[in-house]
């Protein structure tokens, strides 16, 4: 570093290198990270006698809030749910379970044993969810600790010195070596501008210093902030060599190694011990016989004062007539499945795209990770798996189910392969961090969300031009947010701003029985 | 709801599709066989949300064909295809029998026409509709003589991403599809997106 940098190059160079903007785009699908959600549980009466049938379309987790709320007040809950199986994108694979993907039926034969899962849809629950959190509390869902970031994991790209994968630790202590010196440099430039006191300039320097691990003179010479090359414990630790910034920077996946625990994925995360579909089971336990499975709807009509729904059970229509609907089927069906919506509505539902999410797993033959002193978290790689997750449960044991892609809001080329394709993909990514993979794993399954049956999608797409909601879409989402007739309430994460959360799913719910709430009590 | 047909057919498929699937494994869980309908609507209605388009009341010798097609990837293969390739995948599983057991099932869906999308200039489409007449019938009724569907009552979204698909080459260019290969110049006659929406609008007019 000979040449003096200004601020405004240093914020450039800064933005090209880690594409922050992206980082934040991606980590939140709308662009925006909320603030923590106040327990918005709504306070609900009792139904007026011959006023509380309620129907429920979707045993998504939306649903499952409403349904839930709602019996534990005296309402009459029916849930009308179209797989044989509740909790929609909320999907844990296991010994013996149907992956229902269309066209591509397959059957789970790893190990049965209570580590030996996968987490196919939603996986991390951060701390600051707390109406996720309070109901995991209350339906007696233990929760574990889930490692969304271990520093031994490892960052892979072709582009970045010959496609070598460096460890986690090696990238992150070199990148802020190479910062630090930076802010340093430029720190001169910026007390041109705006004096410091002689105090304020000392604090500022020593957190550069720091930041960067640099020594006295402000330059960076190495760290055994990543660990020693050899040694350290009962003789003298011997220093990694530095990798050069240059090298470095050939990859975007670098930021990954300094922005993992920030964001949404910055609080504490957990997972529900055993599968994030116990959360499912919680509530299905609670409900009993109000959920019914393999009951498709087929059709919803709205009167001024109920709803009446038509689905299939045992191959044969039936009918249901309800106070209130609260509907959780994903808007893309609902233009396929026959109805009396407002034409507003439908335009608002209509406009929706279906988002895209694939992953894949591995039953690991051994838990050959650890023998990298790797434990839990991720590894990153240019391949388009993108991602390996280590699990975080099941430590030590012989085996373990390792994730072996997941591209959120990307994955038609692997959604549109073949079984056989998709497992060679999977294989071919994962030896670029692990090179005697293909001999390691077994028993692949593979998820492509476009196709799972009845949900053929994740989660709903409002925004088209690439930032936020724009006025217009914003519209739209307030039309199909609002009740249709004050009877039909659209809920999910389709009907919030941060979709693919749980926690947004549940909060949907909550905004919907508190407006019928108010409702019943403005009628009554 | 007025469709017994579901009733009796969704048995019938039960057996064709549930049996080989269920080999393949010890598990006996219930696979859910109604898998047609997920994508292409209650009923068979047709569903934009998946671009998926109606079934029911489609002709069976045409529907056989483009099973056949698609389980043999004449259609849907070509990789700007989109749609297409989101249903070619659905058709390989099938066999020759459980393709006539699909058709009958099919067929026992009650047919209701699509609702109207589109708008456009319905009378700037009837002078192009004449070069179409002479296949697909002036009433767009379809001709199994000459191989060519019915085009009235099907979804208009849908028709206008075949005409699209048509004129790309991203439909009919396939060695071995001699119909496709018939209409994919009809639709490069086509001068451009404009004239394919006034067609289509066109089309919307005739008996439904
Ligand atoms: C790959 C992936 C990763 C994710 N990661 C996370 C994560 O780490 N943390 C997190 O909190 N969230 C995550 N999510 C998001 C989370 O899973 C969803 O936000 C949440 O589960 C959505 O719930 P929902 O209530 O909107 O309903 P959905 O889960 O969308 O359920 C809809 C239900 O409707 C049913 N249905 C469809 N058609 C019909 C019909 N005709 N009749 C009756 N029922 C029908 C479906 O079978 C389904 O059960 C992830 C999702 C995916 C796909
Ligand atoms: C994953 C969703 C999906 C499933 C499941 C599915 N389809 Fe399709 N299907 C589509 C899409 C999308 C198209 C439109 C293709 C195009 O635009 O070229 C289509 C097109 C078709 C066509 C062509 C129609 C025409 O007018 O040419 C037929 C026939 C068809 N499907 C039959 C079936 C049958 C029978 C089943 C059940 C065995 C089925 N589909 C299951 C998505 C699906
Ligand atoms: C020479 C006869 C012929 C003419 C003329 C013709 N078509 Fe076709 N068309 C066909 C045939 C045959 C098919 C079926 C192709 C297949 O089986 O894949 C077809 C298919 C189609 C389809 C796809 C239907 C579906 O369900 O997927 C559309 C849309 C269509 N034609 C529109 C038109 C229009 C519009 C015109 C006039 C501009 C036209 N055709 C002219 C023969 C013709």
């Amino acid at each position: 570093m000979s040449n003096p940098v200004s601020r405004r190059e240093f914020m450039n160079l800064l933005g090209a290198t880690f594409g922050t903007g992206t980082l934040i785009r991606v980590s939140s699908a709308l662009g925006l990270l909320p603030a923590v959600a106040a327990l918005t549980r709504p306070v609900l009466a009792a139904p007026a006698p011959g006023a509380g049938k309620v129907v429920v379309l979707g045993a998504g987790i939306s649903g499952l809030t409403v349904a839930w709320e709602l019996s534990k007040v005296g309402y009459d809950v029916t849930v009308l749910e179209a797989s044989n199986r509740a909790g929609g994108r909320i999907m844990t694979v296991r010994s013996g379970d149907v992956v229902d993907e269309i066209g591509n039926r397959q059957v789970c034969e790893w190990d049965n044993e209570p580590h030996m899962y996968f987490n196919a849809g939603a996986a991390r629950i951060p701390s600051t969810h707390r109406n996720l959190l309070s109901y995991c509390k209350e339906l007696g869902v233990d929760l574990e600790v889930f490692i969304n970031e271990s520093k031994t994991a490892l960052i892979q790209d072709d582009a970045m010195l010959d496609g070598k994968p460096l460890r986690n630790a090696d990238v992150s202590t070199n990148v802020r070596g190479f910062l630090g010196e930076l802010f340093a440099k430029s720190f001169t430039t910026a007390q041109l501008e705006q004096p410091f006191t002689e105090s304020e300039a000392e604090t500022i320097l020593g957190l550069i210093r720091g930041f960067g691990s640099l020594n006295r003179d402000m330059k960076y010479t190495g760290s055994n902030r990543n660990g020693y090359a050899s040694g350290g414990f009962i003789d003298h630790g011997v220093q990694k060599e530095i990798i050069e910034f240059k090298h470095l920077m050939k990859s975007r996946l670098i930021g990954n190694t300094l922005s993992a625990n920030e964001g949404e994925t910055g609080p504490i995360l957990m997972q529900p011990v055993g599968g994030m579909d116990r959360i499912t089971a919680g509530f299905t336990r609670a409900l009993g016989e109000r959920v019914k499975y393999q009951t498709p709807v087929l059709s919803v009509k709205v009167r001024a004062d109920g709803v009446d729904v038509a689905y299939l059970q045992d191959g044969a229509p039936q009918t249901i007539a309800a106070d209130y609907c609260f509907n959780c089927i994903p808007a893309h069906f609902m233009a396929g499945i026959e109805n009396n919506l407002p034409a507003e509505y439908m335009q608002a539902m209509k406009y929706i795209r279906r988002g895209e999410a694939i992953k894949g797993a591995f039953q690991a033959k051994e838990r050959f990770w650890e023998k990298e002193e790797i434990y839990g978290g991720i590894s990153w790689t240019s391949a388009p798996i993108r991602q390996l997750w280590y699990p975080s449960h099941g430590i030590h044991k012989e085996k373990g189910v390792i994730l072996a892609a997941y591209d959120f809001g990307n994955g038609m080329e692997y959604t549109r392969m073949t079984q056989a394709e998709r497992v060679e993909w999977l294989l071919k990514g994962g030896e670029k961090l692990h090179p005697n993979y293909r001999q390691l794993v077994e028993k692949p399954i593979t998820i492509a969300w476009h196709r799972m049956n009845h949900m053929l999608g994740c989660s709903a797409r409002w925004g088209r031009s690439g930032g936020g909601m724009t006025p217009e879409e914003e519209a739209l989402y307030h039309t199909l947010q609002a009740p249709a007739l004050g009877r039909h309430y659209m809920i999910g994460d389709q009907i919030s701003f941060h979709g693919a959360w749980q926690e947004s799913a549940i909060l949907s719910a909550h905004w919907a029985l508190a407006d019928m709430e108010q409702r019943v009590r403005s009628a009554a | 709801m007025k469709n017994s047909a579901v009733t009796v057919s969704s048995l019938v498929l039960g057996s064709l599709l549930a049996a080989p699937a269920l080999a393949q494994s010890e598990v006996a869980e219930y696979y859910n066989d109604r898998y047609c309908m997920t994508c292409h609507g209650a009923d068979g209605m047709g569903s934009e949300g998946i671009s998926a388009p109606r079934l029911a009341g489609m002709e069976p010798w045409y529907l056989k064909r483009q099973l056949e097609n698609f389980r043999a990837g004449v259609r849907g293969t070509h990789p700007m295809d989109l749609q297409g390739r989101e249903m070619q995948p659905m058709a390989v599983p099938l066999t020759d029998a459980s393709i006539a057991e699909l058709l009958e099932w099919i067929g026992g869906w009650e047919y209701k026409p699509a609702e109207i999308t589109l708008q456009a200039d319905a009378a700037a489409g009837a002078p192009l509709y004449a070069a179409c007449a002479s296949c697909h019938g002036s009433n767009a009724e379809g001709n199994e003589a000459l191989g060519a569907p019915a085009l009235a009552g099907q979804n208009d979204w849908y028709l206008v991403t075949q005409l699209k698909n048509f004129k790309a080459g991203y439909r009919g260019t396939h060695a071995d599809d001699t119909y496709g290969a018939q209409m994919a110049p009809m639709a490069a006659a086509l001068s451009d997106d404009t004239a394919i929406l006034n067609v289509v609008s066109y089309i919307n007019t005739l008996g439904r």
